[in-house]
């Protein structure tokens, strides 16, 4: 528990409404997207940069930790409380301070929805690349900790590729701006590269400058249908060996066709083994080539390939696409996501380890992938409840890893370390790498108060 | 566990994706997880594992849903969190009762006819003429109140029980409701002229009670038992010659319709009578729309931009959204501009305005917002709850536009 002296400190610095210390309010500041919880000793929601490094200085101070959180969708435990810790909340940090077309950059508080940044910049004809499935409800300081992909990336990268510039409060309570509004790399070393992606361990974001991109003149999507989801996969190796990159190669099997099916009728057929969701953009004269290039390419193995017609039935398609991860439920109530990705040229090859993954295991694996980037989220469906089947999923969870590991491949794509793949981190990077790790943290935070316990233990 | 036993599949089903935080107002204009649908769930389900025990600050979460449904619709698991939130509040009440102010008001007063009609005529005489002696109480917790219109008599005073028409070609019941009785009995008029316009003998019990939706709400599932099957037989045995019953309270009808099946899940024997009764409910611009409307009696002689917004009961409780909007079409020179999150809540949400007036008064400025942006003279909608609250909402931002039940703006077209 916090001493009412902290709690009262803490209400004069962010205001009454602001802390949370209540059971219901711990109890919901205590999950996140994963199966993990846990009980902070309060939550406190600041609205300014100063607000955040008073936060700081008080919980230095007292010796409390920190636990940066954003909108509490993430998929590998980074915002779960470890013990003594309090929850420091950005969801009511949501300004849009500058929209600037000229410059292509945003300026953004780090509790804006990326969904609600979206519509902002859609209507001034601009639109920020990186959208994660969760984008209506995950916040752009989330987004950025995770360093999160989505199904653009293929062509357009990943959320780092899209961060110009930070101002983030630092654990000793000194606030530094790394990078700004120029395109070119700051001097000297990259500081916003190190923090993005670095959940919240490094340092806590109060300010994000973010590039963004006029919306494409044109775009097309198509559908690439298939037996199963081995001959998918070599449609994605084949398009990338021919040197094309559409904007998105998301791929769906059997079992997320149905899921997603039964929440959107957007009418993917529920016998096919497996779907491509193919999407290019650029100028209205280069559609139709691209098209037919890739129609041709996907109908030598897939039964078969259409283009989407109207506005709505590419909604429809998308709609499914990112509610993948929300249906399983529907089969099982439980499940566990993994993002491992290898290199594309592996992809077949990934397809295969997971199935057989699941064979072995004898367990419910449900395929989703951003296939493009080689990226895969095997969902392995269970029941928590059920302590035995949880263990099997674990040790097919670590097969998964291992598998991609072989493969030269990474245990994260997009999704972070957090808790959940801490445990694999040291199969991918050698002791020596790990050192390094750890070096970099203890720079940052010698003390080790924001997110302890997360990506590494020092 | 208790009621909450029956809904635990469905509790556990949330895999916590968050993907219901765009849907839940409540959530997006207060950034608190406790005020989103996750967070309910989450804590119903704590409830329910033993692991909470209901405290005050429980009540608040559960007592602040809108219950706007928009949850239901986004949750790529089909978890209906809405329902999950009335199990909850079921729940309490088994457990504590219900507090004394939702008690008094919405479960006693409502449920009783002389009681509510007492209310409304203190409160627009007596009440008013001393509210207007009082600078700056022109708004109760964001209600509009000094401009809540009471009826001087009840609407179902001021007519008989049958209006004939020349050439009866439909016979309609009409479920007037609370509001329409005792608050906006103009839009009451506006429904039986245009049903009478149209060739339909309406038929207007006088011993109509309350449908039971604000009892139901707090769990209160006796009294709502009590009400609905008193409308229930009065509609079917003494006035069954009505073909339809017709209803112009979105939330009424999707009461009437709906959750009278639910409510009676449990009588076996009484339910197919309540079946035969949900299936002759009707709502007034899905009645309008399926008999059909001579377009060529509609007169109108200045252009009129006109807006609808679509009350939760209606679009997400009876699924009806279309209707109102071809409807209003229909009328010459109307100009329909379509709002930025027509089919959001307004605010309303029942005594939630009153209750949680914070969260609530945000929601109705986003939405005063919304239609100030379509430019529009008028502002349609389907349900008086909703009415009211807009229209407070727009005078308070200092607005112009009036709102209008569509069976008004619909009444206006015709001549006399």
């Amino acid at each position: 528990m916090l001493s009412q002296a902290v709690v009262k400190r803490l209400k004069e610095i962010v205001g009454e409404k602001n802390v949370v210390t209540d059971k219901v309010g711990l109890l919901t500041y205590g999950y996140d997207g994963t199966l993990l919880s846990g009980e902070a000793l309060g939550v406190v929601s600041p609205t300014t940069t100063e607000q955040v490094v008073e936060i700081v200085k008080l919980m230095n101070e007292q010796d409390i930790k920190l636990v940066p959180r954003g909108a509490g969708t993430n998929e590998s435990g980074g915002t779960i409380p470890s013990e003594k810790s309090v929850v420091i909340s950005f969801t009511k940090m949501t300004k849009i301070h500058e929209i600037d077309t000229e410059n292509f950059v945003a300026v953004v508080e780090p509790g804006v929805i990326n969904f609600d940044l979206q519509v902002e910049l859609a209507k001034k004809n601009f639109y920020f690349p990186p959208d994660p499935s969760s984008f209506k409800a995950s916040t752009i300081g989330g987004n950025l900790g995770e360093c999160s992909g989505g199904p653009k990336c293929f062509k357009y990268g990943v959320t780092r590729d899209y961060m110009l510039g930070l101002e983030v409060v630092l654990p000793n309570g000194k606030v530094i701006q790394t990078g700004g509004r120029n395109f070119q790399s700051e001097p000297g070393y990259d500081l916003t590269r190190i923090i993005v992606g670095s959940e919240g361990i490094l340092g806590l974001v109060t300010k994000v400058f973010v590039r963004i991109l006029p919306i494409p003149r044109a775009k097309k999507t198509m559908l690439a249908l298939y037996d199963k989801v081995e001959d998918a996969s070599q449609t994605v190796a084949d398009i990338v060996a021919a040197g094309i990159i559409p904007t998105t190669l998301e791929l769906m099997d059997n079992l997320l066709i149905n899921t997603t099916e039964d929440f959107t009728h957007a009418g993917l057929p529920r016998d096919a083994g497996a779907v491509l969701i193919i999407e290019v953009d650029g100028y209205p004269e280069d559609m139709d080539g691209q098209v037919k290039t890739i129609g041709e390419i996907a109908s030598k193995i897939a039964k078969e390939f259409k283009v989407a017609q109207t506005a709505v039935e590419v909604d429809q398609i998308w709609t499914s696409r990112r509610s993948a991860f929300g249906s399983v439920a529907r089969v099982r109530p439980s499940y566990g996501v993994n993002d491992i990705t290898v290199p594309r040229s592996n992809f077949p090859k990934a397809i295969g380890g997971v199935l057989k993954v699941a064979k072995d295991f004898g367990v419910t694996i449900g395929v989703v992938a951003h296939a493009g980037d080689g990226n895969l989220h095997p969902l392995i469906l269970f029941d928590q409840r059920n302590k035995e089947e949880t263990e099997t999923v674990h040790a097919a969870e670590q097969a998964l890893c291992m598998m991609a590991l072989d493969l030269e491949g990474t245990i994260s794509g997009e999704h972070g370390i957090g808790l959940v793949k801490k445990k694999y981190l040291d199969k991918e990077f050698t002791p020596a790498a790990m050192e390094a790790f750890r070096k970099i943290k203890r720079s940052f935070d010698p003390s080790n108060r924001f997110n302890p316990g997360k990506i590494i233990d020092l | 566990m208790g009621v909450l036993a029956d809904v635990y599949e469905m509790l556990n089903t949330c895999n916590k994706c968050g993907g219901c935080h765009t849907a839940c107002k409540t959530y997006k204009l207060t950034g608190s997880e406790e005020m989103s649908t996750r967070g309910r769930i989450q804590l119903i389900k704590a409830v329910a594992d033993g692991k909470l025990e209901p405290n005050e600050e429980y009540e608040d979460a559960i007592m602040s849903c809108l219950l706007c449904g928009e949850c239901a619709v986004t949750c790529p698991n089909g978890v209906h969190g809405n329902e999950l939130v009335m199990a909850a509040r079921r729940d309490l009440k088994l457990r504590k009762g219900i507090k004394p102010f939702a008690k008094s008001f919405a479960l006693k007063t409502l449920a009783s006819p002389k009681r509510l009609g007492m209310g409304f005529r203190l409160f627009g005489g007596m009440g008013k003429s001393v509210l207007n002696k009082i600078d700056g109480l022109d708004y109760f917790r964001g209600i509009d109140i000094k401009n809540f219109p009471t009826a001087k008599k009840p609407f179902l005073e001021q007519v008989p029980e049958k209006i004939k028409v020349q050439n009866p070609k439909h016979k309609v019941g009409f479920y007037v409701g609370c509001f329409l009785n005792h608050s906006l009995d103009q839009t009451a008029h506006s429904v039986v002229k245009v049903l009478t316009k149209n060739d339909c003998e309406v038929i207007i019990p006088k011993d109509q009670v309350c449908c039971g939706l604000p009892q139901y709400c707090y769990g209160d599932y006796e009294t709502a038992k009590t009400n609905a099957r008193k409308t229930i037989d009065t509609f079917l045995d003494k006035y069954s010659d009505a073909e339809v019953v017709l209803t112009a309270c979105a939330s009424c009808g999707s009461m009437l319709r709906h959750d009278y099946l639910k409510l009676f899940a449990d009588e076996p024997s009484y339910l197919p009578k309540v079946k035969l009764f949900c299936d002759k409910v009707v709502e007034f611009s899905e009645y309008m729309a399926k008999i059909g409307v001579d377009q060529s009696k509609l007169h109108n002689s200045s252009p009129l931009t006109v807006t609808y917004h679509d009350p939760c009961h209606m679009v997400r409780g009876l699924k009806a959204t279309k209707q109102p909007r071809e409807l209003l079409q229909m009328i010459p020179r109307v100009d329909y501009k379509e709002m930025f999150e027509a089919n959001r809540c307004c605010g309303a949400a029942g005594l939630i305005q009153a209750f949680y007036h914070e969260v609530s008064t945000d929601i109705t400025d986003q939405k005063t917002q919304n239609i100030k942006d379509t430019n529009a003279d008028l502002v349609a909608t389907s349900c008086p709850a909703c009415m009211l609250r807009l229209q407070g909402g727009i005078n308070k931002a200092g607005q112009k536009q009036k709102v209008m039940h569509v069976a008004d703006v619909m009444a206006n077209a015709y001549e006399d």
